[in-house]
């Protein structure tokens, strides 16, 4: 072989290890069929819950780091969240899905979160 | 016969000199026009990419560097006749034409920059709990404790953000002083800081890599890969929204090639 392109580093495990956490760790289209049709929904449904869920609390420590929210709203904010959180939880173990699981590939857009 | 094709040149002549490729055939050139697009003879299918493959690959697209602008494409692209080349020309002849005009005289390189971000982030927790900012609101019932807790990761996410802004911008400076083109894609895990490719003018390399070089001496702490140089395989764009792309087998014919690149680069780790 005689090639002219080189890679040049100390540290070639490390760069490994980094670019596969980056692979596809997500399917490129939703794996549906009849044995594994609910857990393709409830994966579809809670992704989109989940999104959902992280802008409503992007936004509630918008507010905070504002100084727009009462210590009465404050507390409504957060027993909805922590709710929320709980909830999605618990549906997670049920339908046996992990965190990472929870996101969608958008082809050239990259991942939904 | 399949033909399988290694990258379209602003050449429309024979190719000088013997190139060997996959399965060991000789190259040659389809001319369309005043371009063309290099292939050689396959017996059969290829089933899987193997490293030597690729590698062949590769070598037929940096052989042909030397002499003409390529537009590299896709690992395992076939044809099952001349005429489908042909076709394939045809329809894509202007975009060929413009990248390989916009593409002139330039190759691609890869950095990579790891970062120490456990360090980064213990760094920004001990300022945070200096300063105690933000940190106000009083933790009297789990629903505000639970805010408390959310709030502090938010801003301990900010300021990461932040922190690797500061740091892609100052090196983004300095290498964008010698490229033409950039693509950059910030965080892509915790660790991996920065991964991007510029395109460089030929004539301009060595000044790239220098950049390079002063970059890494000044961040210690900090981890690098340097990779090229490359066929452009980044920077061909074909319009995504024409129906040349829709009905035919190469619809990602210039997909980006960065698995290739890592598969080729591998190689050489």
């Amino acid at each position: 072989m005689t090639l002219n392109s080189v890679v040049e580093t100390d540290f070639p495990e490390e760069f490994i290890e980094e670019m596969e956490k980056t692979d596809d760790v997500l399917p490129k289209k939703i794996d549906a069929n009849p044995e594994n049709v609910e857990k393709g929904l409830a994966k579809l449904v809670l992704t989109l819950i989940e999104l959902i869920r992280k802008l409503l609390e992007k936004q509630a420590m918008r507010r905070v780091d504002a100084d727009s929210l009462s210590e009465e709203e404050i507390e409504r904010v957060g027993e909805t969240l922590m709710k929320l959180e709980n909830k999605m939880k618990e549906l997670k173990q049920i339908f046996g899905l992990k965190d990472e699981e929870l996101n969608l590939n958008l082809g050239p857009l990259g991942d939904l979160m | 016969m399949i033909l399988y094709t290694y990258g379209i040149i602003d050449s429309s002549d024979q190719i000088n000199g013997a190139i060997y490729g996959l399965e060991g055939a000789c190259v040659y050139n389809i001319p369309y026009c005043d371009i063309g697009a290099v292939v050689s003879e396959l017996t059969a299918p290829i089933p899987n990419a193997t490293e030597s493959s690729v590698l062949a690959h590769e070598e037929v697209i940096e052989k042909l560097m030397e002499h003409f602008t390529v537009l590299p494409v896709k690992f395992h692209t076939v044809f099952g006749e001349r005429d489908g080349v042909l076709s394939m020309m045809q329809s894509y002849y202007k975009d060929f034409k413009n990248n390989l005009d916009r593409l002139r005289n330039k190759v691609e390189f890869g950095i990579k920059v790891i970062w120490p971000s456990d360090k980064i982030k213990k760094h920004i927790i001990n300022t945070c709990r200096k300063s105690n900012e933000k940190v106000s609101v009083p933790d009297d019932s789990s629903n505000k404790r639970f805010i408390r807790k959310k709030f502090e990761k938010y801003k301990l996410n900010e300021e990461f953000e932040k922190k690797a802004n500061k740091f892609i911008n100052a090196m983004d400076t300095f290498f964008g002083k010698f490229a033409a083109e950039k693509k950059l894609e910030k965080l892509k895990t915790e660790n991996l800081l920065l991964d991007a490719v510029y395109l460089v003018e030929k004539n301009n390399q060595e000044n790239f890599k220098e950049a390079f070089r002063h970059i890494k001496s000044a961040h210690k702490g900090f981890k690098f890969l340097f990779s090229g140089l490359w066929p452009p395989y980044n920077f061909v764009i074909l319009p995504k929204n024409s129906d040349l792309l829709k009905d035919s087998v190469q619809e990602d014919l210039f997909d980006k090639a960065i698995q290739h690149q890592d598969l080729v680069g591998a190689d050489k780790i």
